[in-house]
């Protein structure tokens, strides 16, 4: 049964598989190059759902971000998660994630920061593997990443790719990699002022590539394949609080076997910074 | 008549000289009572988003002697005032701007 079910997982979306960065003033589902100021502490939490077919996933995680330097921030995501396949129901700790991402280029004008950063981040292992549905995949998973990001007072655009290198687990299951590349336009409306709230709204536009499966070296069937989502998302902010959230609705979905398309994915977070 | 003359004079001297001392006591008492600081305004380039502003203003209010910190993200501003026990080096304000993730392009300073 055990061996069965690591298909099932190969099929199914794990939010937990995805960058947790919340930090403030990125996309919703992308990434951005923006980081904290030096000894800043952000803190999350963040609220996630996503179906596709039968499947449901509902995730709570909290975050917490350090500023190390002006250009460089570390944090930690822990994501609580429950998660239905139409027969049976898990709740319980995902995957923790550390991560870390690096501004290695700025261009400050009036009104306006060019930036571009790296990130990295590592998935643990931490999920309970033996749950139905699994929460974890019982390995740890790498993920890169690369941004850019262009801010002014009433237009914003990202671009962004990020990699993911999952590990293999004792029972020789190793997801497909996956590439995660987003491109996102925002408009502020209203001219900022410091001490009143602030709204920017966000389009984006999210593709997943990933390859198949393989468990003891053999390519899983149901696995891997090609997803596009529009995002619509605002991102509301009053002096030190914001407020994130998002919905991704798929656009084109070209998945291998027989695999569930994604129905929706909806976030929203709240920020804080300390 | 002479006599008379001298006495008025005498008299007029001494109102003035005391109406001089009055006049420049009160102002050595004012301007020790309202001496404030300095204030600083900064010309400072990135600064697009009220939310990531917040960390100029978290850099600057930590700093022992900074009485207001205020954000003109239109204009690229920040005005930051002290008391008469803090004065910033210009490589100072410069360090606190980079730290909070953005770049200062000049600063003025006047005395409050």
């Amino acid at each position: 049964m055990k061996l069965l079910s690591w298909p099932t997982l190969a099929a199914s979306a794990l939010l937990a598989t995805t960058s947790g960065n919340v930090l403030a003033h990125d996309p919703v589902f992308g990434i951005g190059p923006h980081v904290l100021f030096k000894d800043g502490i952000e803190t999350a939490i963040e609220v996630a759902q996503e179906k596709a077919g039968e499947e449901k996933e509902s995730e709570l995680a909290l975050e917490i971000v350090y500023g190390i330097t002006g250009d460089w921030a570390a944090g930690i995501d822990v994501p609580y998660a429950r998660k239905d396949d139409g027969m049976d129901t898990s709740r319980g700790l995902t995957d923790l994630q550390v991560f870390t991402k690096y501004r290695f280029w700025r261009e400050d004008s009036l009104g306006l920061q060019e930036s571009a950063a790296v990130m990295l981040a590592i998935n643990g292992q931490n999920g309970d593997e033996n749950a139905t549905p699994k929460l974890g995949n019982g390995a740890t998973d790498a993920i890169l990443g690369l941004t850019y990001g262009y801010e002014s007072i009433k237009w914003y655009r990202w671009a962004s790719a990020r990699y993911i290198l999952p590990g293999k687990n004792d029972a020789g299951f190793q997801k497909g990699n996956k590439w995660l590349v987003d491109f996102v336009a925002g408009w502020r409306p209203k001219t900022p002022e410091y001490t009143k709230p602030d709204t920017v709204w966000l389009l984006e536009l999210n593709g997943e590539i990933a390859d198949r499966a393989e468990l003891n070296g053999m390519s899983l069937a149901n696995s891997g394949g090609t997803e596009w989502f529009v995002a619509p998302g605002i991102f509301w902010t009053t002096r030190n609080f914001a407020i994130k959230a998002g919905v991704q609705l798929p656009i084109a979905s070209e998945l291998n076997g027989t695999q569930d398309k994604s129905d929706y994915r909806a976030k929203m977070s709240f920020e804080w910074h300390l | 008549m002479k006599i008379t003359n001298l006495k008025n004079i005498l008299f007029k001297s001494t109102r003035l000289i005391l109406a001089s001392t009055l006049t420049s006591a009160a102002l050595v008492w004012s301007s020790a009572s309202f001496a404030g600081g300095t204030e600083y305004d900064l010309r400072v380039d990135g600064l697009a988003c009220p939310f990531c502003a917040y960390g100029i203003e978290k850099k600057f209010t930590k700093t022992k002697g900074v009485e207001s910190v205020e954000v003109d993200l239109k204009n690229g501003l920040v005005i930051v005032k002290t008391d008469e026990s803090k004065t910033f080096k210009e490589e100072e304000l410069k360090t606190i701007v980079h730290d909070a993730g953005f770049t200062m392009k000049s600063m003025t300073e006047k005395a409050r």
